[in-house]
């Protein structure tokens, strides 16, 4: 491993700058000399908008849409002489629904700018003229010297010079900036460490040399130059705007980056907002509309051309003509007379309808999404959050989860549970994985009976009477022992906080792993209880008497740190005798290939505990120490310095560096921790499996600990056939062993390709016989790498697909992605990728859906995700209940849009039939303007919202009802037609009922109606029908349908009243003039009224009824058959009885009973194993740069996207 | 203040209500009992209705006399254009109407074209309803086009409706006595009081060389011309219908009136018909048969279906909410 070489590329979550390759030089405390350069102030801006550029950067925005385009130019079209309607037809709903989005857009916008000013105006202390003074944040300028106080928030990117703590040590808590509520410290260089009054910092004269601003957080090179003394820098040194300053007085610092040129600013980007698959294929219907809309004006024009003719006199067409009814000219006839029936027919496309698909999805996020107690965790007080509100449909659609196992499907909770040591096993326990085992073999389990001494406590559950109590005292290895737990208390990176007693003490720690073990030193006698950044004082429980204790001091002269090439981390520390010793702790793999040699027997048995290990379920880490010679140390010490302080490469050749020492190592021993199951994963497993969900869990672990994971989560079972492809087989390490690279790959390739296409033979035999096992693969890493070649990805696919369960094991984070697009893009599947860490960034962005859970591993998965909830076994509400519902409704909106307005057109379609196809409208202007954004605006909105086939307990009572969204059976082909046809039924109904029944009519006077008056009556009978059609698709009706609908009707006639009431000298209506009140006045308008809405709706009710009858939805059977439970189900019940509990209270009693919890860890404390050092080494090493590489993608696209 | 936190405690339950999505609400299930209730139902109110509407659209007389043919003489039918065009050609013709059955006055005088676009959008618009109130007063009247002015004198009233106003005229004679015919209260009211001028005249009107239909008598204001107002009250088919008069006498069995016609007005160009029609009305109206055979048809498919549903019921019942119907439950069948 130590082989391959390492370039280091920081990849960042936001816009890779490109790297200016000057450097930055800074004049600290010296505003003249800095002002020559203009950097940026530091006022930020986060609003997407101004006064000036809002109208038009706004509009810019909505008119990106193609319905609102195609409105604007329908509108243009509308205003010259070849319109039949009045500019205002198109333009009324076109504004209404522009000015809705952008006092959307204004509103949201001013929230933002609100809070910059907020921001910009906080006040800040900034050295002037030998003291402090307050300053505005937007103030700041580079090179600015400035005091932060205890809790203030950094207001840029600081060097940090002084702080009031010993040693120039400050801690700051990095919430804001990957949501770790750990403290980290940040150290000084001890050149500046005096400059902590105003007096003495005014002194300060230094050049700060560093890189351009970028956006990689745990990165930062440059030096300081004070009195031509080089000093080199290193993150520990700086300070990060969007942290605050903890535990510490003040600290003084001098600004380096200012505004939008902070890291945690220029990280901040706008995650690529994801589209939904139902607004793809509505896209598609949106076509189709098109297109219809365009055979209807050709059909319309081309009779126009044939209709026109000399021999209507009565049109006046004998002398000169305009163009577009010249008889003489036919085909310009044509042509324009396709313009007018363009701008008639504009109503077919649903100029409404994003607008009211976007406040459905938004309402539905906000107020159902993030308020729904099933899904507010109450340990951590944290709700369910949509992030985006563009996939709530999508979560009814998902047929394939992608989930991280470590903190997803595991809590992130790890227990100090067994341990090898020299050679020997401790402790009794059994994890549920291998009661699970025991269970599946048959053997009654007996629950261990714990020594009544035992010692339990979180991140503890370790028993066993050898070692507890100080009882390892007597096993004959206790040296072994000693160093075990020695290695435990001073190997690592954890801060210790609060009150310095056994019983008190909390740790800090940046992965829990490391907590339990720290722990476990603590409960074994070796207390750790104090550290400074050169010091680890640990109370040793005395060696030879029980009782007694003494306190020693180790040294730490170096911390090789921990990150996931290296996977181990050592420290070299000096014991107050002067003994130099390297401890190092680290994955199996990596420390076997340092052992020293000798000890073969040792090392051997430690492997089978390992491997036992690994069976049940348990984390394990390897611990080894290396006694170094003085001079040796010295030397490699001068080359460790070096390396540190290199600007270019350091990650690297500090990789480099630590190899030099970290080998012949000597073992001591392994530790195993347990990795706690999450509260009712294995329900849930087993619930979205039942609804036809397929999940894959793609692991960063070992194949056996996810193999019994995937056992103990119900994902395999024995009745399965399993297809295991892994590299771990005799004849690839054969290969291995003779270490040829090319010829690796070439015979790993062979392997792989081999083995799938053996189990691609023999697949079908079983899932071809119906009562056959179901298929599971698992697959490891390396494997996977050469099964996602081109030539075998079809082959992995095929084979995947057909699998109910497929388990990846020692994945990277970029396959995690690659597997998740390759399921995505290559079975055209809708993908849900769930994950708590960083390492989860990329599949959860490749995903269609990511959902993030926020817990207990930082932010950065939720940062990245569409949702973010608290636990695993939300995933049942979220896509069996909200997905499901969210689906149905958008489903219904879009088949109702589509409808109401298909139906509407046509009448207008049927009526240029009678009039010679000359584009003659039927409908007056204000109500075709009208139709779309008042008269059948709201009640469509109410569906999207309401409407409810199943309550959410039968949901998930019935999960496989899930697979009907899955088929997509509610927007489909046949869906749309069948709404088509009704359509068009319904508007030969609306348009022949009425003209056919008027032809001859009328009042009782003998007078006959005009167009006008057909038209309104006719209008009349679209709006109602309409509006009724509504109620009928709705499966639970509540009050606030009867509003809307029966407001929408009053709307139109309240509407019609005043409008055909009013006639004034500046707007004379003349055709709309009284007609309602003489239509009212006849015995036919009742009639009429009572007929057609009838007539237009028998045929949807007759489908309706057939169609439950014989052709039954799943979800009507099961509507059916708890019909009569509904009211219990109905009235607000378990909820309700819960006493009224309103959500805040609800929250506010879940709070209460929280356990006291100051933090909730995580991330290394010295540095974080960041999560682009993770992907940089993936980077140059396994995976040649393929065109579907989801994260290098998304990074050059944010790349070539202008700033 | 009880009552205030009672209120703030219902809306915030409300609230609730809302957010977990358990909002009281009827979940109506389409069960095969509500499908046949709601058949019957409807059969049993459309029957009544259809044929109520039935029997007061037969109680209307009606008496329709097609005319445009008969009334050209035998040899002008080969070229039917030239002969309506032909000024020098008078165009009196006369018809006889038999009146089969009672008809209580008042009997409705209509005049019927076919084929007729008076809903073709160039002449819709060619009109000027300010023109219409304000007379000459209002001079924008470009919407007037193409009869908008003559010898660069505005037209009152101008367009293509006006100029193409019907002007075949009709007189009924009974037994040798005349028919007295009301021509006043034609036109709908609102239309009379509100949008022609009572001080407006015709000027300048049909004295361009082509002229398309009737003239008017510039002595009287438009608000009086009915036949105008009745004829710009444009129609929503190509055939249509309009108001000529009213004959306010009885006409009784076996009578037969002889109707004296000017056959003025040109249909022949673009082969339209023209028809006379005489009708009595009734509280739907005039004679409508389609609405009441709606009604009829749309109750008699409800029971139909009412009835073919029970029978399907009675026959081949799906127990309703029965599980085993659910694809996951019948696996065993299928596969």
């Amino acid at each position: 491993m130590s082989g391959w070489g390492t370039p280091s590329r920081t990849v960042t979550l936001g816009r890779v700058q490109p790297q200016s390759p000057a450097l930055r030089t800074i004049y600290c405390n010296h505003r003249e000399a800095n002002f020559a350069h203009r950097y940026k102030g530091n006022s930020i801006s986060t609003t997407k908008y101004n006064v000036f550029t809002f109208l038009p950067k706004g509009l810019y925005e909505q008119f990106r849409r193609v319905a609102n385009l195609y409105f604007l130019m329908v509108s243009i079209l509308s205003a010259t002489p070849y319109s039949p309607v009045h500019p205002i037809t198109n333009m009324v709903p076109l504004s209404l629904v522009l000015l809705f989005s952008l006092i959307k857009e204004a509103f949201e916008d001013w929230q933002r700018f609100q809070n910059d000013m907020t921001i910009n105006n906080s006040l800040v202390d900034v050295l002037q003229a030998q003291g402090w003074e307050s300053l505005q944040w937007k103030k700041l300028q580079v090179g600015d010297i400035i005091r932060v106080k205890q809790d203030g928030f950094f207001p840029a990117d600081l060097l940090l010079l002084a702080s009031t703590n010993v040693d120039g040590i400050c801690y700051i808590e990095t919430a804001n900036l990957d949501g770790e509520t750990n403290l980290k410290i940040r150290k000084a260089l001890e050149r500046t460490w005096d400059y902590v009054t105003p007096e003495k910092a005014c002194e300060f004269k230094g050049e700060v040399q560093c890189e351009q601003p970028n956006n990689s957080l745990y990165t930062f090179t440059g030096n300081l130059v004070v009195d031509n003394q080089t000093m080199p820098l290193s993150p520990n040194q700086i300070l990060l705007r969007g942290c605050s300053l903890k535990n510490t007085d003040y600290i003084v610092g001098t600004v380096i980056f200012t505004g939008h040129e902070t890291k945690v600013m220029m990280n901040s980007m706008n995650v690529p907002s994801k589209r939904s698959t139902l607004e793809r294929k509505l896209d598609k219907l949106i076509l189709a509309l098109f297109s219809t809309l365009f055979s209807m004006c050709l059909l319309g024009a081309i009779g126009s051309g044939i209709f026109i003719d000399r021999k209507y006199y009565y049109l006046g067409l004998s002398q000169s003509v305009e163009d577009q009814f010249n008889p003489s000219k036919r085909f310009l006839v044509i042509i324009l007379t396709m313009l007018t029936l363009l701008t008639l027919y504009s109503t077919i496309i649903p100029i409404s309808l994003y607008v009211s698909i976007e406040t459905i999805k938004f309402i539905q996020s906000s107020q159902f999404i993030n308020k729904d107690l099933n899904m507010y965790h109450a340990e951590s007080n944290t709700p369910a959050s949509a992030r985006t509100s563009n996939l709530n449909e999508e979560l009814g659609q998902v047929e394939y989860i992608f989930s991280d196992k470590t903190g997803t499907l595991t809590r992130n909770l790890m227990e100090f549970f067994k341990c090898s040591i020299g050679g020997e096993m401790y402790g009794t326990g059994m994890t549920e994985i291998e009661m699970g085992v025991a269970e599946r073999k048959g053997i009654k389990v007996q629950e261990a009976k714990t020594s009544t001494n035992s010692l339990r406590e979180k991140g503890f559950n370790f028993d066993d009477v050898r070692l507890m109590q100080g009882a390892w005292r007597h096993e004959p290895n206790h040296d072994a022992c000693k160093e075990y737990f020695r290695c435990l208390a001073i190997c690592h990176t954890v801060l210790p906080e609060g009150e310095e007693t056994p019983e008190k003490i909390r740790y800090q720690a940046a992965s829990p792993d490391e907590a339990a073990l720290v722990l476990a030193a603590k409960n074994f006698g070796f207390f750790f209880y104090r550290r400074t950044p050169t010091m680890i004082y640990v109370r040793e429980s005395h060696v030879e008497k029980m009782g007694k204790t003494q306190d020693v001091s180790y040294e730490i002269l170096n911390v090789l740190e921990f990150n996931s090439t290296r996977k181990r981390q050592s420290v070299v520390c000096r014991y107050p005798d002067g003994r130099l010793v390297l401890y190092c702790k680290g994955a199996d793999t990596v420390i076997y290939e340092r052992l020293g040699t000798g000890n073969d027997d040792l090392n051997k048995v430690t492997r089978v505990h390992l491997e036992q290990f690994g069976s049940a379920g348990l984390r394990t880490l390897c611990l080894a120490y290396r006694d170094l010679a003085p001079d040796l140390y010295e030397s490699w010490n001068e080359k460790f310095i070096t390396a540190k302080s290199s600007l270019r490469d350091r990650e690297k050749r500090l990789d480099e560096v630590a190899e030099l020492i970290e080998k012949e190592l000597i073992l001591i021993g392994a530790t195993a921790i347990e990795d706690k199951l999450q509260e009712g994963v294995p329900n849930c497993i087993q619930t979205l499996s039942r609804a036809g969900i397929k999940i894959w869990v793609l692991t960063g672990d070992k194949i056996e600990t996810a193999i019994n994971i995937a056992y103990a989560c119900n994902l395999l079972n024995n009745e399965m056939k399993q297809f295991i492809i892994s590299s771990e087989t005799d004849a690839i390490r054969e290969v291995e062993e003779r270490g040829d690279q090319t010829e690796i790959a070439r015979f790993m390739k062979e392997e792989v390709k081999k083995q799938l296409k053996q189990f691609l033979d023999e697949a079908p035999q079983y899932f071809c016989s119906p009562s056959g096992p179901k298929l599971a693969l698992v697959i490891d890493g390396k494997c996977l790498m050469y099964a996602l070649e081109p030539s075998l990805r079809i082959m992995l696919l095929t084979l995947s697909l057909n699998c109910s369960s497929v388990v990846c094991c020692r994945v990277s984070p970029l396959q995690k992605a690659q597997v998740t697009s390759l399921v995505k893009k290559g079975a055209r599947k809708i993908t849900l990728s769930i994950g708590d860490g960083a390492n989860d960034v990329s599949m959860i962005q490749a995903a269609h859906i990511g959902i993030g859970i926020s817990g207990l591993e930082g932010m950065q998965a939720v940062m990245a995700s569409d949702f973010a909830i608290a636990q695993f076994r939300f995933l049942e509400d979220l896509l069996l209940v909200h997905g499901r519902w969210s689906y149905i409704r958008l489903c219904k909106v879009v088949m109702y849009f589509f409808y109401k307005n298909l139906a509407f057109t046509l009448t207008q379609f049927w009526f240029t039939f009678g009039t010679g196809f000359s584009g003659q409208r039927f409908y007056d202007d204000w109500f075709q303007s009208l139709y779309n954004v008042i008269f059948t605006a709201l009640p469509v909105v109410i569906v999207g919202l309401f409407d409810q086939d199943i309550s959410s307990s039968l949901s998930k009572k019935y999960p496989e009802l899930y697979k009907e969204g899955v088929r997509n059976m509610f927007f489909n082909r046949r869906i749309v037609a069948i709404w088509a046809c009704f359509a068009v039924y319904q508007s030969l109904v609306f348009f022949y009922f009425v003209s056919l029944s008027s032809s001859t009519s009328r009042d009782s006077d003998g007078k006959m109606f005009g167009l006008w008056d057909v038209s309104t009556m006719a209008f009349t009978c679209v709006v109602v029908t309409v509006n009724l059609r509504l109620l009928m698709m709705c499966n639970s009706i509540t009050r606030w349908h009867y509003i809307s609908v029966g407001g929408s009707i009053i709307v139109w006639f309240v509407f019609i009243f005043v409008y055909s009431g009013i006639m004034t000298r500046f707007d004379r209506n003349d055709n709309m003039f009284w007609v309602i009140y003489v239509l009212m006045s006849t015995s036919y308008f009742y009639i009429t009224l009572l007929l057609v809405p009838v007539a237009a709706l028998l045929g949807d009710f007759l489908y309706l009824g057939v169609q439950r009858w014989f052709f039954p939805y799943d979800y009507q059977i099961v509507q059916e058959s708890h019909k009569d439970d509904a009211d219990s189900i109905n009235t607000p019940d378990s909820q309700e009885t819960k006493e009224h509990l309103t959500p805040d209270e609800a929250r506010s009693n879940a709070i209460s009973q929280l356990p006291k919890e100051v933090s909730k860890h995580s991330g290394f404390a010295f540095d974080s194993p960041g999560y682009e050092s993770f992907f940089a080494t993936q980077f140059g090493k396994y995976v040649p740069p393929k065109a579907w590489d989801v994260a290098r993608r998304a990074s050059m696209k944010s790349k070539s996207k202008p700033k | 203040m009880d009552t205030d936190r009672e209120r703030h405690r219902a809306r915030e339950t409300a609230f609730y209500l809302f957010t977990q999505q358990s909002l009281p609400a009827c979940k109506p299930v389409l069960t095969p009992g509500w499908v046949i209730a709601i058949f019957l139902f409807m059969g049993v109110i459309f029957i009544p209705v259809g044929l109520v509407t039935l029997r007061a659209s037969h109680c209307v007389v009606e008496i329709v006399d097609r005319y445009d043919i008969d009334c050209v003489p035998e040899p002008s039918r080969m070229d039917k254009v030239s002969y309506i065009q032909d000024d020098s050609i008078p165009k009196n013709c006369s018809r006889f109407m038999k009146v089969h059955k009672y008809m209580k006055a008042p009997i409705y005088i209509y005049y019927q074209l076919d084929n007729y676009y008076q809903n073709h959008r160039r002449y819709v618009k060619s009109r000027s309803d300010k023109q219409l109130l304000d007379g000459q007063k209002y001079h924008d009247t470009s919407s007037c086009q193409p009869v908008e002015s003559n010898n660069n004198r505005p037209i009152v009233p101008c367009g293509l409706i006006a100029w193409s106003l019907f002007n075949d005229t009709f007189e009924f004679i009974r037994e040798g006595a005349e028919l007295k015919v009301n021509r006043k209260n034609i036109a709908w009211k609102s239309d009379r009081s509100h949008k022609f001028g009572k001080n407006v005249y015709p000027f300048n009107f049909q004295n361009g060389t082509l002229i398309g239909g009737g003239k008017l008598n510039p002595e009287i204001p438009l608000s009086d011309q009915e036949d105008l107002i009745v004829w710009m009250r444009t129609s929503a088919l190509p055939s249509f219908r309009k108001l000529y008069g009213r004959i306010e006498e009885d006409l009784d069995v076996d009578d037969v009136v002889v109707v004296n016609l000017m056959n003025n007005y040109n249909t022949y160009s673009f082969g339209g018909k023209k028809k006379l029609a005489l009708s009595t009305s009734s509280w739907l109206g005039g004679k409508n048969d389609f609405l009441g055979h709606a009604c009829v048809f749309a109750g008699c498919s409800s029971l139909t279906l009412a009835i073919i549903f029970m029978l399907l019921h009675v026959k081949y019942r799906r127990p309703y909410g029965d599980m085993s119907y659910l694809p996951w439950n019948r696996k065993s069948f299928s596969g």
